[in-house]
């Protein structure tokens, strides 16, 4: 079964989240310790989770696109 | 700092915001549901929540229940992901009740972190004006200094603090900085704090491999505290050798890391701070003199405790608002204890005033509800100074002298007689024969 276009949304708020709090905790690390190890680590967690956006921003639009293909099928079967 | 509870599923963001929040100083525990929170909740003395909503076995409101029911003070954020969700939830909970809208950045963060309970709690705030969010007083003399603090906010120019130790120096640095409305951040370093070899490096940063031990590339604190203000605390303490290269950072407002190539641009307020009053400064050669001219372009004296007694009362209030919060109590002060407060000169100004009704808070009484302040308020420092200027003066005998020093040396070193003769460079039987003698004129003169 498809997953409703809220939880869809809901799901795309999870990544950036994690992006946006990995953004400020890799800015922090480097002003506050220069640790390049651990930034370098915090950034391909925020390229992960842009990659795993992505996917879920593909989901949406193809979700969106089906809804109006399934109505349209719904009416030609009542016709 | 605060103590904060964060509870979110999501495990990515919940790991990245504990180590951010912990790198700000802040103590966290986490947790990812609401059974593991609910353990949590009644563990620990929380003074912030951040809870998801929406959480695998139940919802983040759920842990607000058992949170609430243990901590008046608590301050609480939900987070979310849409902004409607707001008035749905304040109508269940009240107004109190804060949010974090997704995505998080850290101004929401420390927005909801500065909050206290003293916002959302009748009673608990005591009304006392913080001028620029840090300074409490109205006696004339610190009108003075809000004027000047005002005025010179609107300019660039750099500011030196001249006042005694415990005056509240960084508290007026923050208050410049917060008056400026600069973008950047506040940063305060203290240069007696750093070994010679390593001052360079704090100050200008470096490049990975510059030296020996430089692993990584490092920011020094003027590019930290870039748009914003630096704090030089006991700028008299930066060795006179070293003082050259900052003055090249002043004048040509750009700095080079260590083992770095290219210049970085500068652009912040330098304030910097000393207990030395300017001629001390001057006459020991403490600050090299063009150091001097352009650190202190717009010098601002802090005035001691006992030049704004007027002040007491307020400070008193504002320092036990603060920790009834902290102990979630309500332990006042008698009217002739603060009578007492008023009339002590307070060598070790505003700081030595907060850590003496510590003391008298953890020490009171819990029957009448009041702090309970020791018998003779008096710290180290001022006996020090006392016992110094008894020490000589025209017209005392050597003798006399002498046995003060003996006295005086002994009661720093708990009677300890043989460490006392080796200080004193006497024999121990030397020592012996004086402190009998003492013993005898006693007798003699009763």
């Amino acid at each position: 079964m498809k997953r409703s276009t809220s939880a869809l949304i809901h799901d795309i708020r999870n990544p950036l989240n994690t992006i946006s709090i990995n953004a400020e905790l890799g800015k922090l690390t480097l002003q506050k310790t220069g640790d390049v190890a651990k930034a370098i680590q915090i950034f391909e967690t925020i390229i992960a989770e842009c990659q795993l956006c992505s996917k879920r921003i593909t989901e949406l639009k193809d979700s969106l696109q089906d809804e109006p293909a399934a109505e349209t099928l719904l009416k030609e079967e009542r016709s | 700092m605060a103590n904060i509870l964060l509870v979110d599923d999501d495990t990515k963001f919940l790991t990245a915001t504990t180590d951010l929040l912990q790198m700000l100083g802040h103590t966290v525990k986490g947790a990812s549901s609401v059974e593991e929170a609910k353990t949590m909740a009644v563990a620990g003395d929380y003074t912030h929540a951040i809870l998801d909503l929406i959480l695998p076995d139940g919802s983040g409101l759920h842990v607000l229940d058992a949170l609430n029911a243990g901590n008046h003070n608590l301050q609480v954020a939900l987070v979310t992901g849409h902004a409607s969700i707001k008035s749905f939830v304040m109508n269940l909970y009240g107004p109190n009740i804060k949010y974090l809208i997704k995505p998080i950045d850290l101004e929401q963060l420390n927005a909801f972190l500065a909050s206290t309970s003293g916002s959302g709690q009748p009673g608990q705030d005591s009304g006392i004006k913080k001028h620029f969010g840090h300074l409490v007083g109205e006696s004339a003399i610190m009108q003075k200094l809000y004027e000047m603090i005002e005025r010179v906010s609107t300019t660039q120019a750099n500011v030196m603090l001249v006042g005694e130790s415990g005056a509240g120096k960084e508290e007026v640095a923050a208050s410049i900085h917060f008056a400026s409305q600069a973008r950047g951040n506040f940063v305060p370093i203290n240069c007696g704090a750093f070994s010679t070899e390593l001052i360079n490096s704090e100050l200008f940063g470096h490049e990975k491999g510059a030296f020996t031990g430089a692993i990584n590339r490092k920011p020094g604190v003027f590019e930290l505290a870039q748009d914003g203000t630096l704090f030089l605390d006991e700028i008299t303490e930066m060795p006179i050798d070293l003082q050259p290269n900052l003055l090249r950072v002043l004048e040509s407002r750009k700095v080079t890391r260590l083992g770095g190539t290219s210049a970085l641009d500068v652009n912040c307020r330098v304030v910097s701070a000393t207990n030395r009053p300017e001629h001390e400064i001057a006459r020991d050669k403490k600050l090299r003199e063009d150091l001097y001219f352009r650190l202190a372009v717009f010098p601002i004296h802090i005035p001691p405790l006992r030049m704004r007694k007027d002040d007491i009362p307020l400070l008193v209030d504002h320092f036990l608002t603060d920790l009834n919060l902290q102990y979630n109590a309500k332990i006042g002060i008698r009217e002739e204890d603060l009578h007492r407060l008023c009339q002590y000169d307070w060598p070790g100004n505003v700081r030595e005033l907060r850590h003496c009704l510590h003391r008298a808070y953890i020490m009171a009484d819990q029957g009448t509800g009041k702090i309970r302040l020791p018998e003779r308020i008096q710290s180290p420092f001022s006996r020090l100074e006392t016992t110094q200027n008894n020490g000589i003066h025209f017209g005392k005998t050597v003798e006399d002298v002498e046995r003060e020093l003996i006295q005086t040396t002994l009661e720093h070193l708990d009677g300890d007689k043989k460490k006392a003769a080796e200080m004193l460079g006497i024999s121990l039987k030397t020592l012996y024969n004086r402190l009998n003698s003492y013993t005898n004129t006693c007798a003699d003169e009763s």
